[in-house]
């Protein structure tokens, strides 16, 4: 039963199409990645699934059933820009937040005790949303967003500005809602976490996806075609036959193969007949930040 | 529901809770205070205090112009006669006016022919002292008029009966008013209205503004409907000013009543406002549904415009409707029945101004009072529906300003 499916989801604002024929869908208990550049319909997309804009056409679902607001009480929303009443108390805030979502005065309280201690921000409860650091700011809309315990997480740019001390903690806490079985949607720019942390990603362009799938089958799709390599001496292996493009930063070398399916062994040969010293050849796939240019930038080398 | 309520009580709570709040709380009755001495005082100082000489060779009209001068209504006076005036007199009143010891004097001289009036000449320090001068004339017309009245013939009895000022009573069959309670009442309502309208309706704006800014609005649109949000806005803002308002009418009521205040005003103020049960039922009925219906404006002006001076140009919108009621008041109260008062009675921009006036002015049927209240209650629901439509679409599309067929559109979008 997939907490959100969205299908063939249209959206346009007066004359500019927002998202086009979108398809997705996000199972229960999985780290879903909504990646795009800017302006690619990544928040559009959001909006349409906690109602705060309808579709033009197609459908929304939420927990299996047609999009209704009574499902949005399982909906935990932390918006690409942050908003949280500066002038009230935190702690206020957070309860206030809770009540929204059907929780009662002294259980939203309890919980968000319990939040702030496990996200080390116990200390800015008591003060006021205005002196509040940034970073600090950041956790405490988390809060906001997980303090009803929600079955769906819509986190939007969640590590922005944040050290990555309080990154990791976040994204362990992230790892922890995923296995105890919440879905979890999120958007970043950051390709690394979105690497290390989705089970499923996907990525749209101008409206349209453009790449989706699990993260080991959009992976599979691309050649192991990148070769980096540690070296000294003669550096003429960079202009075999094989290679498509390099990039040689004095003694590390970053090569992409050409062809379908790329072989790195001739390079290798070459370099020892030429007598360079060789202290590193890895053959990599490659990462995620280059499918994503790759798939955005137009550019058809992968 | 709930969340309405919510909302409002977040509103409520974080306003009152303001310094601002409540310097402003306790500094207007202050204000007032100080008003209100302030103009005893200058109402005991407006009765001119002068120190005139009267001379005259008749002794009996100088002193009964001493007597109406010291002691008369308008005035507290102090008089000397001088009767009657030796040479030396005109130079030595010269001298005293010119050292200041003397305000001024009259110098009455006998009529040049028997049985009309004494030839008269007033000379006063400061040609600038108009009340003085005002106040020795009349008191002076006065005095005269007596004196002839009593050469016609008359005893004192009947010329006292005759001076007496007259007592006006404008009274309704089977009601009981008058009509200057009734304009002062309007004008109460109608600044009243104003100011609280003026000072928290484009709170509520404002309120609108800074949430559409601080980005609040995506988190909160995630739970809530954005109808839900507006009545939160309107009821919570809008309850913070009534609170204030009230303090404030309480400690106005206050003031009034305390002895200070009725011992040196309040026995001669003449003008005393009375309203009845009824009427104050009616007034803040009426006075509540104007207050939610100019607020769900404000809040409409608030949802198409992204920053405070945008919303300044704005809020004409706001004054123009209850000015136009304004206009139409003398209408009302001449011809509380005709057609034209009962239809505009029910504009709803004007019930609250109008209809109240009608209900104090003459007697309006219970049909047309319902009527005027649901219309009331309808356009409320559905300003703040409208609102909530710009809203919505308004803070997803911020960044430039919206013309007229923009806003049309936003209401017919979702």
């Amino acid at each position: 039963m997939p907490t959100v499916q969205l299908e063939n989801v249209r959206k346009v604002y007066d004359q500019k199409v927002a998202v086009e024929s979108l398809n997705l869908k996000i199972e229960p208990g999985t780290m879903f990645g909504l990646l795009g550049p800017n302006g690619s319909g990544k928040t559009s997309s959001i909006r349409m699934m906690i109602g705060i804009t309808v579709p033009d056409a197609g459908e929304v679902r939420l927990f299996d059933q047609p999009f209704s607001r009574d499902a949005l009480k399982r909906v935990g929303y932390l918006p690409e820009e942050r908003g949280l009443y500066k002038k009230m108390n935190v702690l206020e805030q957070l309860s206030f937040m809770g009540q929204l979502h059907a929780l009662t005065a002294t259980e939203a309280k309890r919980r968000a005790r319990t939040w702030a201690e496990r996200l080390q921000i116990t200390e800015a409860l008591p003060k006021k949303t205005e002196e509040l650091s940034k970073g600090m700011q950041q956790k405490i809309q988390f809060i906001a967003a997980l303090l009803h315990d929600p079955d769906l997480i819509i986190l939007d740019e969640p590590f922005s500005g944040l050290d990555p001390v309080n990154a990791s903690l976040l994204q362990d806490t992230m790892v922890e809602l995923r296995n105890s079985g919440k879905a979890i949607l999120f958007s970043t720019h950051r390709m690394d976490q979105v690497e290390r942390m989705c089970d499923a990603i996907t990525l749209i362009h101008r409206g349209r996806v453009v790449l989706e799938g699990s993260m080991r089958e959009v992976k599979s799709r691309y050649p192991r075609n990148r070769v980096e390599v540690v070296y000294s001496g003669d550096n003429s292996f960079t202009r075999n036959a094989e290679v498509l493009e390099v990039r040689d930063y004095a003694g590390r070398a970053e090569i992409i193969l050409r062809g379908e399916n790329p072989n790195a062994q001739p390079l290798l040969a070459d370099a020892v007949a030429h007598g360079t010293r060789i202290d590193r050849f890895e053959v990599k796939a490659p990462t995620l930040e280059e499918i994503f240019i790759s798939s955005v930038g137009g550019r058809v080398d992968a | 529901m709930h969340n309405v309520w919510l909302i409002a009580r977040r509103e409520y709570l974080e306003r009152v809770r303001t310094r601002g709040f409540l310097i402003a709380t306790i500094l207007i009755p202050l204000l007032m205070t100080g008003g209100i001495i302030g103009s005893v005082l200058l109402a005991k100082h407006a009765k001119s205090s002068s120190h005139i000489a009267v001379v005259s060779t008749d002794t009996k009209l100088a002193t009964d112009l001493q007597n109406e001068l010291e002691h008369g209504s308008e005035s507290e006076m102090t008089i000397d006669v001088i009767s009657p005036p030796s040479a030396a007199t005109r130079a030595r009143l010269e001298k005293a006016v010119h050292d200041k010891d003397l305000d001024g004097y009259l110098w009455i001289s006998p009529p040049r022919t028997p049985g009309t009036r004494p030839v008269l000449q007033y000379k006063q320090g400061s040609s600038a002292d108009l009340a003085t001068r005002t106040t020795v004339r009349q008191a002076l017309d006065k005095v005269l008029t007596r004196a002839r009245l009593v050469q016609q013939g008359l005893n004192t009895a009947q010329v006292q009966e005759m001076m007496r000022p007259v007592d006006m009573e404008a009274t309704e069959t089977g009601q009981q008013d008058n009509t200057a309670a009734s304009f002062a009442a309007a004008y109460v309502t109608f600044f009243l209205m104003y100011m609280v309208i003026m000072l928290y309706g484009m709170n509520v704006a404002r309120s609108i503004i800074e949430e559409k800014t601080s980005r609040v609005f995506e988190v909160m649109l995630a739970t809530v409907k954005p109808l839900e949000m507006m009545a939160g806005k309107v009821v919570g803002v809008g309850s913070v000013g009534l609170t204030q308002v009230g303090i404030w009418m309480a400690a106005a009521l206050l003031l009034t009543h305390s002895s200070y205040v009725t011992h040196s005003v309040g026995s001669n103020t003449g003008a005393q406002i009375s309203f009845s049960a009824l009427q104050v039922f009616y007034f803040v009925i009426y006075f509540l549904l104007g207050y939610l219906l100019y607020s769900s404006m404000a809040a409409a002006l608030g949802a198409m415009t992204n920053s405070e001076q945008e919303l300044q140009q704005l809020n004409m919108f706001l004054v123009l409707p209850l000015a136009g009621c304004m206009v139409a008041l003398p209408l009302i109260l001449n011809a509380p029945q005709s057609f034209a008062a009962r239809v505009l009675s029910l504009v709803p921009f004007c019930t609250p101004l109008l209809m109240y006036m009608r209900l104090s002015v003459s007697t309006v049927p219970v049909g047309e009072i319902v009527a005027s209240i649901v219309i009331m209650i309808v356009s409320i629901y559905a300003v703040l529906w409208i609102t909530s439509r710009i809203y919505r679409v308004g803070i997803l599309m911020y960044g430039k300003k919206p013309n007229l067929p923009e806003i049309i559109r936003w209401v017919k979008y979702s």
